[in-house]
């Protein structure tokens, strides 16, 4: 097996260690001190694999589907690194390791990584601008669904009553998350138009390659009205996080027209 | 030598009598020096709160450094029943250990003795007063404390309405500095309410009442601003938090008027505490997306649950003391 491949392997594995380890803790009504430190290691696990990659191409590694999971992957736990232990949100890694499990584990699912990736000939600075903003404003948006779900989860139980146990206790305050979710929207969108405009500016040799640019540019726009909707009319919180996670999901659409 | 603590609290002890025996944070140190000049004892400490005052001291004879204390505090006390309680050597110790892990408090696991026992102690070291007996104890009944309090859920939860209140705002809002409080009615318990509130931060009070005068007073005492009752509705489009606790016999806010000021809110979340029998808010206002409704069950259930919690703690926080208490004495 590759080295690419160990990395990753080792890498998902840690987040998988984040994530469970911090939920049994939080089952005990406390929080994990430690999340933060093994998504350390998992960024370190995915750095490893870009360099691996990144060398076995000849290229930054985002020419397949696998790989730009995992490059988002990489992208939402950076983010998570600068964010979390920063704004102190306590309970963010918990909710991110999860979803790193899942990109990179679908990216390691079989025929997901090719074993010996085809080299990169001829790369384009605006094509490279644009796969590598796109993807790192994708990692802040995920990340901003993360933040949306924690709302999602602290608002029901405040709605329903249900005020016990060690996640109420541990997640942060609501206006704390709408906060860092509008924060994190704001980022993701800035890294978004530089992705778009880079898309429209790098040559495109097939008819597919603008309507990714098309998709984006879609995307872009409904994280727009979203953010307008917020900023001028007002949107209830419950609204506003739904938005977010609604558009991530919907939004990764746009890697099929890769 | 021989550890003695003699004391008084809020169990053995009536108010007026406690008051005699009070002393300032700024005479604890003289106070221990006092009791050292009284007993004939080469250590000592003065712990006083409001709760309680007790003595600790560390003497060749145990029996007889009680009775020469006994004796010397027994004016204070003329014409009332005795409110001494008096453990020596392990007993006291472990006394020591539970008062300052909240376990003897008024509000069982309440964080506030810690410090005032440690306040007592440095004051006691900086006076003099204390030598290796009590230097040891007091070192060992602190990490003991912090024990506690780390390794149990003794001090989790609010076992108080107005400390519900204020946790529930602070799940909501964060930080109180950035929020606003609308107080309806003027009565006690919107008083106590908004004051927690206030004691943590919170930015301003805004008081409506059908008598003004009484707004007015309660505004003044928490120095905020008092409103007419008939325009609370719009000063709810600025505030984060309603205490309401009038006493009409009908709802006072109902869906529609909460409804009315949503987009002027921009819809932000909005916390409403309704400590009114019969209630002041309509149950439906609940309904509103962004809108935190509780009501004085909810507020009043949830206090319960932590006292109970805190309560099923105790017999975690005296095995900690017990094994620190071990080592203690080997």
């Amino acid at each position: 097996m590759c080295v690419d491949r160990w990395f990753l392997i080792a890498s998902t594995l840690l987040a998988a260690v984040a994530g469970v380890r911090g939920l049994l803790i939080l089952r005990h009504g406390n929080k994990s001190h430690w999340t933060v430190w093994w998504m350390v290691g998992v960024l370190l696990g995915q750095m490893g694999y870009l360099a691996a990659r990144g060398e076995m191409r000849g290229a930054c590694p985002l020419r397949s589907i696998a790989e730009i999971s995992i490059f988002l992957a990489w992208s939402l736990t950076v983010f998570y690194l600068f964010v979390g232990p920063v704004y102190r949100i306590s309970l963010l890694g918990v909710f991110t390791a999860p979803v790193v499990v899942i990109f990179q584990g679908l990216a390691l699912l079989p025929g997901g990584l090719d074993y010996i990736p085809e080299r990169v000939i001829r790369t384009t600075f605006w094509g490279e601008t644009h796969s590598a903003m796109s993807v790192l404003a994708y990692g802040a948006l995920a990340l901003a669904a993360v933040a949306g779900v924690m709302f999602l989860v602290l608002d029901r139980q405040l709605k329903e009553q249900h005020l016990k146990g060690g996640l109420f206790r541990n997640l942060p305050p609501v206006r704390e998350l709408l906060v860092s979710l509008e924060r994190l929207l704001w980022l993701g969108m800035i890294l978004l138009t530089v992705g778009i405009v880079a898309g429209i500016l790098m040559p495109h040799e097939t008819a597919g390659a603008w309507k990714h640019v098309f998709v984006a540019v879609g995307v872009w726009g409904s994280y727009v009205a979203l953010m307008v909707v917020k900023r001028v009319r007002g949107i209830t919180g419950r609204k506003f996080a739904l938005g977010a996670v609604a558009l991530f999901v919907l939004s990764l659409g746009v890697f099929a027209f890769v | 030598m021989e550890l003695i603590c003699l004391g008084l609290n809020h169990k053995t002890a009536p108010v007026e009598v406690r008051e005699r025996f009070a002393v300032g944070n700024t005479k604890l140190g003289e106070a221990s020096q006092n009791l050292l000049e009284m007993v004939g004892a080469p250590e000592g400490v003065v712990v006083s709160t409001c709760n309680r005052t007790e003595f600790y001291l560390a003497a060749d004879s145990a029996p007889a450094a009680m009775k020469q204390l006994e004796h010397c505090l027994a004016e204070k006390v003329h014409g009332h029943e005795e409110p001494f309680y008096r453990y020596e050597k392990a007993e006291a110790a472990r006394h020591l250990c539970k008062v300052v892990s909240g376990l003897d408090s008024m509000l069982l696991g309440e964080t506030e003795i810690f410090g005032q026992v440690k306040q007592a102690y440095k004051a006691a070291h900086a006076a003099g007063t204390t030598g290796p007996i009590l230097n040891k104890l007091f070192q060992k009944v602190f990490s003991v404390g912090k024990k506690v309090r780390t390794q149990t859920s003794i001090q989790e939860g609010s076992t108080s309405i107005g400390n519900v209140a204020v946790e529930l705002a602070e799940k909501i809002f964060g930080h109180l500095k950035d929020s606003e409080v609308m107080v309806l009615g003027a009565g006690a318990m919107s008083r106590l309410t908004a004051q927690a509130l206030v004691s943590r931060g919170a930015k301003s009070v805004i008081v409506a009442n059908r008598t003004h005068d009484r707004a007015i007073e309660l505004a003044n005492e928490m120095n905020g601003r008092a409103v007419r009752f008939d325009d609370w509705l719009e000063v709810l489009k600025d505030v984060d938090v309603v205490i309401s606790s009038t006493g009409a016999p009908y709802t006072i806010i109902n869906k529609d008027e909460v409804e009315s000021v949503r987009r002027v809110r921009k819809f932000r979340p909005l916390f409403l505490i309704d400590i009114a029998v019969p209630r002041d808010i309509d149950h439906s206002v609940g309904e509103i997306e962004e809108v935190y409704l509780y009501d004085i069950d909810a507020l009043e259930q949830m206090a319960d649950e932590a006292r109970s919690r805190r309560l099923k703690q105790i017999i975690e926080c005296e095995k900690i003391i017990e094994a620190e208490l071990a080592k203690l004495m080997t």
